[in-house]
């Protein structure tokens, strides 16, 4: 995705050409509805949310400054916007035992057996307390990096490492029942 | 689990949803009706002013007024001098109900305000 199309694009969105806004939409529309999904859980959700960013969006590009990438400007409105709402109408809970998927049976080779584990992991970010699951979404999930992230949180960069470094212990925390859920074992 | 294999289970690929096909069509239709939309009506602050002004002057004139009968006391009230242009500023006001004026844009401002505060938090 290329930071010079984002600001060309803004320009002429600013400039009046309301359907350049339509490009930045496309480039940046699967991002932002995986994030509010990672968010919520709902699909339906997560494109209303995602659709309300895009607006806000719009309604502010002029306050966007150029010191900082588009993508993170977008981030960090996406982010906030999707915080108050869930603030608003919490998503559902989702229980540890819930996250454990059963083992794929075609697993009879270690490959599989460590994708299961992967996967494992990742769904048992959903189970973490907002903090800590919305610092490791955006960090590894949205591949970002510190900077990044705690500008879309709008946390300094100290307090998101700490939540990650929490998330990350909660996480080893939770590892063994829910591999055991899994039917997988831990290992390292 | 060592914190590489964290690292490297949770940026393994993710399984992503796909946005339905009419997204796009659906925002850009939001964006051209709230660009359709004529801007809000800003608070009319350069009318506003002066008569906020003026509500500030009273405010200050009344709380020297009580100030002063406060110290000279209430049976010595009539021995307060007062100068003659604010006894007849104060005559003209008083007959053109600036009180009422004072009350009623104060009032008006609270209502802008709150108004406002209340659209902002919810916009």
């Amino acid at each position: 995705m290329s930071a010079a199309e984002d600001q060309a694009d803004v320009e002429r969105v600013l400039a009046g050409d309301i359907a350049a806004f339509e490009a930045i939409v496309r480039r940046w529309q699967r991002p932002l509805i995986n994030l509010a999904y990672r968010f919520c859980r709902d699909r339906g959700r997560a494109e209303d949310m995602a659709q309300e960013a895009f607006l806000r969006a719009y309604r502010s590009l002029a306050t966007w400054r150029r010191d900082a990438a588009f993508s993170t400007w977008l981030f960090a409105i996406a982010a906030n916007l999707y915080r108050s709402e869930l603030r608003r109408i919490p998503a559902a809970t989702v229980s540890l035992e819930a996250v454990a998927e059963p083992q794929d049976t075609r697993a009879i080779d270690g490959g599989l057996e460590d994708e299961d584990r992967d996967r494992a992991v990742r769904r048992a970010v959903y189970a973490l307390p907002p903090k800590y699951r919305e610092a490791l979404v955006l960090f590894y999930f949205h591949d970002m990096d510190l900077a990044a992230t705690a500008q879309s949180l709008g946390l300094r960069e100290g307090t998101v490492k700490a939540r990650l470094f929490r998330g990350r212990e909660m996480l080893r925390g939770k590892l063994p029942r829910l591999l055991s859920a899994s039917g997988l074992e831990v290992s390292g | 689990m060592r914190d590489e294999d964290l690292a490297r289970a949770l940026k393994a690929d993710v399984d992503e949803i796909l946005p339905s096909s009419g997204f796009v069509a659906s925002v850009m239709e939001a964006v051209r009706l709230e660009a359709a939309t004529p801007p809000p009506i800003p608070f009319p602050w350069t009318r506003a002013v002066p008569g906020l002004a003026a509500a500030v002057l009273a405010l200050v004139a009344a709380f020297v007024v009580v100030v002063q009968l406060a110290r000279t006391g209430v049976h010595s009230s009539a021995a307060v001098a007062w100068p003659p242009e604010l006894v007849r500023a104060w005559e003209i006001a008083n007959d053109a109900g600036l009180g009422w004026i004072v009350a009623a844009s104060l009032l008006a401002f609270v209502c802008v305000r709150v108004a406002m505060r209340v659209a902002g938090a919810r916009g």
